[in-house]
């Protein structure tokens, strides 16, 4: 038997997949970058109104009605730049704030640079457990000038989730704020992202801020002083990826009153919701996710009027991924944390009483960001197969291609457009045109790995695989205006982040705050 | 199957879109740069004097007299820049920009302008009209309360504090709770309090208002205003309100201006009976009433299993002056009084 007679079969079966799921694989191509641009389109009505506030000057931040906030800070072996941050964190505009850092069983000298910092003395204060927790809490200690807002709690190392539970336990304010230690937030970030509770006192439940990456600003004492693209390719693409999944994609969702994710890197929640709800869920890979999920489902089953909101103009500036290892980490546990989550809720699918959530974003969750990578996968390898056993010619197969990324392309443009016209974060040219290149390199080779990536995370769950917590690699952000990052010594920046499958997960060290 | 032409057709549509889409990158990024350096060369000559009167050194006059006379496209770049600057100054500066504003005729369109098509020209209205702090302006501006641009009703509302008159205390309250959007509570809450006591009776009328919202912004405002008037509103809502925000609100303000009788309110509320939050507030309230009446009560809540309640109590009757402290001796040996004990040496409240 010749070779073409053998793979005469599989060449028959490849043209009946072809025939059979062309259009619809096509269709769906089109149908979830339409979906995104609908996205895009909810944003810019909320941008417009963004720049006409902007226009009128009211400046109505900080106001009778603002409430206090209790800055919730995890930080597991975070000695080297723990002190800046909470320096930084405690210096930000806010008319009543305090920070509560969880040294979650460090084993550097997290605490002991607390400590002779801002001169530590021990509280007898007994940590209620208003949100159970199983770690064991250690110490609590204030600043002994009796004013600093300042609690830093120590307890047992048992995760990120745990140990933002035991902040919000240990808090004092109506209001908790969720923030990694290594982040970055603007002076009046915390102001601006408050300000829905300000405004509609009763109902807000939970607002989260934009994120975006720090690779490549230069910062300075805890702040940033300017605003850059990275060295390397992968995190300028990372930067225009946050840029549309992030920034508009939640804005939009929020504008159409269907926002189911905060990311844990920077959110703002009503003490008494986030603990009526539980707190997040340290056996949870998706825990943010899971959280407001889980807030949407308490609160339409108990008929309760509330909103959940997204600001994108507080920034969290915060550090992404620079290697092909920690990236794929990273992808790996926001798919499996996505799946797991939209697993563990499918009981409000298409369920009338979750509203807008039930019907129409979890549906999308499902359709769009978990069964993306399989359909983008399928396409991958269905084309070339096509191309080898000349079921397709190739100047079809290209235009195929063309056409499918040529629309996902469309769809960064159009968030860069609205970008440019509504916060224009990036001043000069040379980084307009590089990240117009990042948004073209995007889909050769960078968009595939993520899906392979992002199908590894969610085959690993299914297998049953226990997550395994791998080593955080950071760079360090730019102190110095060199542009990789600090020296040994210098702050950190995390990557934690926020993900492009809109779900975000730890990305820490084994036995950190995880 | 997909037939070329098509593919083809929609491939070239779709490049076609990104090239023009880039391009739209690049022009919003020309444009806004040119406007700057347009503005910015248009304004130069009289940046220094705006400068001047915005920082209340232009006792003589002389500057104000050269913005009043600018003329041409220049005019108008002058206007945007008093706009901006009028957000960030007050007093004298303030009314001398707005005299500037006058002189060019911008006061006199500033009412016609309220039914501009332009949400923001209609907003800079209302907010020029505040800053006139004309009494005739506040008709126009308690009807732009109901103008369908949430920034044309912030403005409005941010332009009747600043004329400060009560009469439009009503319509701001229920412009709070307005279906269909409302207007910010904390901005509310802002303008309001600059009226003065004349808005007592509008307060009566917003702690019955049925959206909660507009009842929270109220009692707070009682609080905050030390509107006595409200008492037994505030009494009852904190027992009866749906909503455990306003009972909240309305405990903090009971704490703020109750009486003596308001104590037995606020301890009845504390117990295990109630919400949690509600609890932990009036517990603090309590502190900031000062009776000691509530002695007895905050030293038995020092025993409760909520950690943080009994800190509070316990800080609460160190608040309380002696009667306070001397019950806590009794619970000397308890995590929460040893707490409130330790943080009211730090804080320098006890020696």
């Amino acid at each position: 038997m010749s070779l073409a007679e053998a793979v005469e079969p599989l060449r028959d079966a490849v043209v009946w997949l072809f025939e059979v799921s062309a259009v619809p694989v096509l269709g769906y191509f089109v149908l979830i970058n339409t979906s995104y641009l609908v996205l895009i389109g909810l944003a810019a009505l909320d941008f417009r109104s963004y720049l006409r506030g902007r226009k009128t000057v009211v400046d109505t931040l900080g106001g009778e009605l603002t409430p206090g906030v209790s800055v919730i800070v995890p930080a597991h072996n975070e000695e080297a730049g723990i002190v800046t941050s909470v320096k930084a964190l405690l210096s930000l505009r806010y008319p009543g704030h305090e920070v509560v850092v969880v040294d979650d069983g460090s084993t550097d000298s997290t605490f002991e640079r607390l400590r002779d910092a801002f001169d530590l003395v021990e509280l007898p204060r007994e940590v209620s457990q208003d949100v159970p927790v199983r770690a064991r809490v250690l110490g609590l200690h204030v600043p002994r000038d009796g004013r600093t807002r300042l609690i830093v709690v120590q307890k047992e190392n048992s995760g990120r989730s745990e140990a933002s539970n035991v902040g919000v336990n240990a808090a004092t304010e109506p209001l908790v704020a969720m923030i990694d230690a290594d982040s970055i937030l603007e002076p009046d970030a915390l102001l601006r992202v408050a300000k829905p509770f300000a405004d509609d006192p009763t109902r807000v439940v939970a607002t989260g801020g934009a994120i975006r990456p720090v690779n490549g600003c230069r910062v300075v004492a805890g702040r940033i002083v300017s605003v850059g693209l990275p060295q390397r390719w992968m995190p300028r693409i990372q930067v225009v990826e946050y840029l549309r999944a992030f920034l508009l994609g939640r804005t939009g969702w929020s504008r159409f009153k269907g926002l189911i994710l905060i990311s844990g890197a920077f959110g703002l929640y009503r003490r008494d919701t986030y603990v009526e709800a539980g707190g997040l869920d340290p056996d949870s890979i998706g825990e943010d996710f899971e959280l407001v999920l889980r807030m949407h489902r308490i609160l339409r089953d108990a008929d309760v009027d509330y909103r959940v909101e997204f600001v994108p103009e507080p920034v969290s500036w915060t550090e992404v991924p620079s290697t092909f290892r920690v990236l794929r980490n990273q992808r790996r546990r926001w798919h499996r944390g996505l799946w797991e989550t939209l697993w563990q809720y499918r009981g409000m699918l298409f369920r009338p009483r979750y509203g807008r959530i039930g019907m129409v974003a979890l549906p999308y969750y499902w359709a769009f960001e978990l069964m993306a990578p399989l359909l983008e996968l399928y396409g991958i390898v269905i084309v070339p197969v096509a191309l080898l056993l000349d079921v397709i010619n190739i100047p079809f197969a290209l235009l195929f291609l063309a056409f499918a990324y040529g629309y996902a392309l469309l769809v960064t443009l159009a968030a860069m457009a609205l970008e440019e016209w509504a916060f224009h974060r990036h001043e000069r040219w040379r980084d307009l045109g590089i990240a117009l290149v990042a948004a073209v390199l995007e889909n050769v080779g960078y968009r595939q790995l993520t899906v392979w990536w992002r199908l590894e995370g969610w085959w690993a769950s299914l297998r049953g695989k226990k997550q395994v917590w791998g080593v955080m690699t950071r760079t360090g952000f730019n102190e110095g205006g060199s542009e990789q990052g600090a020296p040994p010594g210098h702050p950190r920046v995390s990557e934690r982040g926020a993900s492009a499958g809109d779900v975000t997960v730890p990305e820490r060290a084994k036995g950190g705050a995880a | 199957m997909i037939s070329w032409s098509s593919i083809l057709a929609a491939t070239l549509g779709v490049l076609l879109v990104c090239v023009a889409l880039a391009g739209v990158v690049a022009a919003i990024r020309i444009r806004r740069h040119s406007r700057e350096a347009r503005r910015s060369r248009l304004m130069a000559p009289f940046r220094p004097h705006l400068v001047a009167v915005s920082a209340g050194e232009d006792p003589g006059g002389d500057s104000r007299r050269v913005l009043a006379d600018v003329a041409g496209p220049a005019r108008r770049a002058l206007a945007e820049s008093v706009s901006g600057m009028l957000g960030k100054v007050r007093g004298l500066p303030a009314e001398q920009l707005v005299e500037v504003l006058a002189s060019h005729g911008a006061l006199g369109r500033a009412v016609e302008d309220l039914g501009h098509r332009s949400p923001v020209r209609r907003a800079q209205a209302a907010q020029l009209l505040g800053l006139s702090r004309d009494p005739a302006a506040v008709d126009p501006l308690v009807g732009a309360l109901g103008d369908h641009a949430a920034e044309v009703r912030a403005s409005a509302a941010y332009a009747l504090g600043l004329i400060g008159d009560p009469r439009a205390a009503g319509p701001l309250l229920h412009a709070v709770g307005a279906p269909g959007g409302g207007l910010p509570a904390g901005l509310a809450a802002d303008a309001l309090l600059s009226m003065g006591v004349g808005i007592s009776d509008s307060l009566v009328h917003g702690l019955v208002d049925p959206d909660p919202r507009t009842r929270t912004v109220t009692a707070h405002l009682c609080g905050a205003g030390s509107f006595t008037r409200a008492l037994p509103l505030l009494r009852d809502l904190v027992a009866l309100d749906p909503d455990l925000t306003v009972r909240e609100t309305c405990a903090t303000a009971l704490g703020r201006i109750g009486r003596a009788e308001d104590a037995e309110v606020l301890t009845r509320h504390t117990q295990v009976e109630h919400p949690q939050p509600l609890r932990r507030v009036c517990a603090a309230a309590l502190g900031e009433l000062g009776d000691p009446s509530a002695v007895p009560t905050l030293a038995a809540l020092t025993h409760d299993p909520d950690p943080r309640l009994a800190e509070l109590a316990a800080s609460t009757l160190v608040r309380l002056g002696p009667q306070g402290r001397a019950a806590l001796a009794a619970g000397g040996a308890l995590r929460p009084v040893r707490s409130a004990m330790t943080m009211a040496r730090l804080q320098g409240v006890l020696p």
